[in-house]
């Protein structure tokens, strides 16, 4: 019998359900979770240098608040209000040159994936398929 | 002389502690360039995942911390294991086994048994922008009065005005993401999993919760998700990670000294 776990595709409804965690959920992970090698050694404790990475987005800056107030922006006005011709033209002008600033928030947005190569999707199986346990009598 | 040198120049990472009774696959590769082999180092009924790697090179690269991931992760699905913070290295596989595995072998032992059959499940939910904003302008005669104020003014004299909107709709985000986080723990809670609340890490983050359950019931919690899902479509989109190890739910005690 095979192990019954595996990415489902068919186990619930719209959401993602990655195989393998990307980068991003893997800094989040284990740069500050899990035990610390620290409390548990100390004579053989060997320091290696770490790069520090600090790619987090600060929640709740001016720069996030400016993002926002550019998203806004960005909104398509006839969605969500009615408005006289002559603002729209002036909102169509507006977007024209706004559209690189998108590009380029968006980018920073998702500044991880790009900084950070995704793991490969059979990353996972070739490292680690094998593994396993003995029998447990 | 080479030889004798390269021995020193070694050192050994370690990835994770798990039951004694762990294999590792030869094929199995860790962090470094090139990816070292994984081993075993046990100790009684208790064992570490390790692998050897160069003392001389910083550790940190993206290869580095998806490998350290894949090797506890993959590990978690199949038995249980205790995942050590990244970068913990100690002078070789002797220190592993003495300092490590013998000085806190029933401690390390009777946590694996509480994780025996569970893993670590992260639910990770992101605010669609434009229905986020949309609901927020809609919900806020504050927003939609500062929009206007913004659309209104040339851009360098509106920006005190777009920092307020923007603060504004931050905050209502924020509102937001503790009433829906709320829900998706309620909703986890059912399941009779443990839950941890994680920090947001994206401005737009709506959920973003670990769990600990069992792997055999791993179908359940992808239900569960699937609804929550179906719930906020086309307002949030969620993702389920795991089988992880169980980062969110290790904790180190004080040392005792």
């Amino acid at each position: 019998m095979t192990t019954a776990v595996q990415p489902a595709g068919g186990g619930g409804g719209g959401f993602d359900r990655p195989s393998s965690s990307s980068l991003a959920d893997v800094i989040d992970t284990i740069l500050d979770k899990g035990l610390v090698i620290d409390a548990y050694v100390r004579v053989s404790l060997v320091g290696i240098e770490l790069l520090t990475i600090d790619a987090r987005i600060v929640v709740a800056s001016v720069d996030t608040y400016l993002r926002f107030a550019e998203a806004v922006n960005r909104l398509d006005i006839s969605d969500t209000e009615q408005k006289g011709l002559p603002e729209l033209i002036e909102d169509m002008n507006e977007g024209g040159a706004k559209s690189k600033t998108k590009g380029a928030l968006e980018a920073a947005g998702d500044k991880l994936k790009d900084f950070l190569a995704e793991p490969t999707d059979d990353g996972r199986q070739t490292a680690n398929r094998g593994r396993g346990r003995k029998d447990d009598d | 002389m080479a030889d004798t040198q390269s021995t020193q120049d070694t050192v050994t990472y370690v990835y994770g502690i798990v039951p004694g009774d762990v294999e590792s696959d030869p094929e199995a590769r860790g962090i470094g360039d090139p990816p070292g082999k994984i081993a075993v180092v046990r100790h009684g009924d208790i064992a570490a995942l390790v692998s050897h790697i160069s003392r001389d090179t910083p550790l940190g690269k993206p290869e580095d911390l998806a490998a350290h991931a894949q090797v506890l992760d993959a590990t978690s699905g199949v038995a249980p294991v205790l995942p050590l913070r990244f970068g913990a290295v100690v002078s070789g596989e002797d220190a592993v086994a003495e300092e490590l595995l013998a000085q806190h072998h029933d401690e390390f032992r009777s946590a694996l048994r509480e994780l025996e059959g569970k893993a670590e499940y992260v639910v990770k939910g992101r605010y669609e922008e434009q229905a986020i904003l949309r609901e927020i302008l809609a919900e806020s005669e504050d927003a939609a009065r500062l929009r206007e104020a913004v659309r209104e003014k040339p851009e360098d004299a509106a920006r005190n005005d777009r920092i307020a909107l923007g603060e504004l709709i931050n905050n209502a985000i924020a509102a937001k993401r503790e009433v829906d986080t709320r829900k998706a723990v309620e909703k986890l809670g059912e399941l009779g999993v443990t839950v941890n609340v994680r920090e947001p890490t994206h401005e737009r983050d709506a959920v973003y919760v670990a769990c600990l359950g069992e792997v055999a019931a791993q179908g359940e919690l992808e239900k569960a998700v699937g609804e929550l899902a179906k719930t906020w479509e086309g307002r949030v989109d969620l993702r389920l990670l795991g089988p992880l190890a169980p980062y969110d739910f290790v904790v180190t005690k004080q040392p005792q000294e």
